[in-house]
């Protein structure tokens, strides 16, 4: 008795710090999608399939809003589809031009996907999607909203699940063009509000106008990705460059549904990338 | 009873200079100076490590509460107490042991005390930005962060820890 007094002496700051820290990293790791996601994604499938299922049920009351938007969105893609065709066949368009123009569009891949969790609230905000590297998911992939707009890049991929960084992490960076007159710029989010990004380096013959609306220029997505619209500019201290305060396109908040594009030339335009650094 | 009296004030003033002026900053991504580890790097060494493990408690979660880092703060935060004895002998080669070690920080060499200040500070900021990334995915952001940030807050902590080492410590 008088030992384990002894022993229980020695050792008890140590054990109260033990205690003291896993309480702490506990409640760090769970207080955050970001931290939470990080941990599902490297350490336990299970506690995946656990969020996956509580995410499923939530999923599953908000199934009609859902599907009718989900329904909207593709008579909307029809009725454009057909439009296009129509306007084809009144161009007269020769066979070798059309194949031209489907060769150049169609090395983009789509893969649906949806929101298991994510956080607005931090500095280094992300997004876990379920899908992960079975489902052919890969770093650097694109990833938007049904509508067309900017939601981030795939940062990692564990089996079954993809960790994005959205617009809103300040480690976030892309190229964009103002859509009225293809001037490009760096977008980034200053860490400020959930609901603006900042286009930065804007030529200063680029002349941007409020409601003026900002594209991605990435080699990872395709046009007509909208990232927002210019809120308010004005030239740098130097008056070399105009930034911008850009309002997001997509609403962060409530992302669930969202579209995971591939680039199958992808990796050829790295590989050329890295040749050229070399 | 004025020395405790005033630490206590040391870590009110380090503690509203966190949260009201360099947590509020935005230098840069990878410039972000944290002076509160200075309240238990300059706790006396005499103290027993279950009392600096209480104070680097309450720091952390006055923080945690404060900030919004929902144990991040605390978890940085007390191993700190524990290896403080550790980082001094590793540092600076003094060991700390029981007995008569009241002002130890006054009577190191400056070199020595800015040593242990360092590697105090190198060790809080490595835990801090490697827990909040807890990713090694963009190590190399991750390293300047780490010690551009340790850096800096020794450069701004420096003049605070001679301070109050001269005309409190002592």
């Amino acid at each position: 008795m008088h030992r384990l007094i002894e022993f229980i002496k020695r050792i008890y700051v140590l054990v109260i710090f033990l205690l003291l820290e896993v309480g702490a990293l506990w409640s760090y790791a769970t207080s955050s999608s970001y931290a939470e996601a990080k941990i599902l994604s490297r350490t336990t499938i299970v506690g995946g399939a656990i969020s996956g299922t509580i995410t499923d049920i939530g999923h599953f009351f908000s199934l009609p809003d859902q599907n009718r938007r989900l329904t909207a969105r593709v008579a909307e893609l029809n009725e454009e589809l057909e439009s296009m065709e129509m306007q084809l066949l009144e161009m007269g368009m020769d066979s070798t031009a059309m194949g031209i123009y489907e060769d150049g569009d169609h090395h983009f891949r789509y893969h649906p996907a949806r929101v298991v969790s994510m956080t607005t609230n931090r500095k280094h905000n992300i997004v876990v999607l379920d899908r992960g590297t079975v489902d052919g998911i890969a770093r650097d992939m694109g990833v938007i909203t049904p509508d067309n707009e900017l939601v981030g890049y795939v940062v990692s991929c564990s089996e079954h699940y993809a960790v994005v960084m959205p617009m809103l992490n300040t480690d976030f960076s892309t190229g964009g063009r103002i859509v009225d007159n293809g001037h490009v710029c760096v977008i980034r989010w200053p860490g400020e509000t959930r609901y603006e990004v900042e286009a930065v380096e804007l030529s200063i013959y680029s002349e941007p106008k409020r409601g003026m609306d900002v594209e991605v220029r990435s080699e990872r997505l395709p046009v007509g990705i909208k990232v927002g619209t210019i809120q308010e500019y004005a030239l740098n201290t130097a008056k070399s460059a105009y930034s911008a305060k850009l309002r997001i396109a997509a609403d962060m908040a409530t992302l669930d549904n969202v579209l995971i594009v591939e680039n199958t030339h992808y990796g050829e335009i790295e590989e050329l990338m890295k040749q050229v650094e070399n | 009873m004025f020395k405790n009296i005033s630490y206590f004030w040391l870590a009110l003033s380090l503690l509203v200079v966190q949260i009201f002026i360099l947590d509020q900053l935005s230098i840069a991504m990878w410039l972000r100076p944290m002076l509160f580890p200075l309240i238990v790097i300059l706790l006396p060494m005499e103290w027993r490590t279950i009392w600096v493990l209480m104070v680097s408690l309450i720091v952390g979660v006055v923080l945690d509460v404060s900030l919004g880092g929902a144990g991040l703060y605390t978890a940085t935060l007390l191993p700190l107490a524990v290896v403080r004895s550790t980082v001094m002998y590793l540092t600076t080669h003094r060991s700390v042991e029981h007995g008569d070690q009241t002002a130890l920080l006054s009577r190191m060499a400056l070199r020595q005390l800015m040593i242990y200040v360092g590697a105090m500070l190198l060790l809080h900021h490595a835990l801090f930005f490697w827990l909040e990334a807890m990713s090694v995915a963009l190590l190399w952001q991750l390293l300047a962060t780490i010690l551009f940030s340790t850096l800096l807050s020794l450069i701004i902590a420096w003049p605070i820890v001679r301070l109050f080492i001269s005309k409190i410590v002592r």
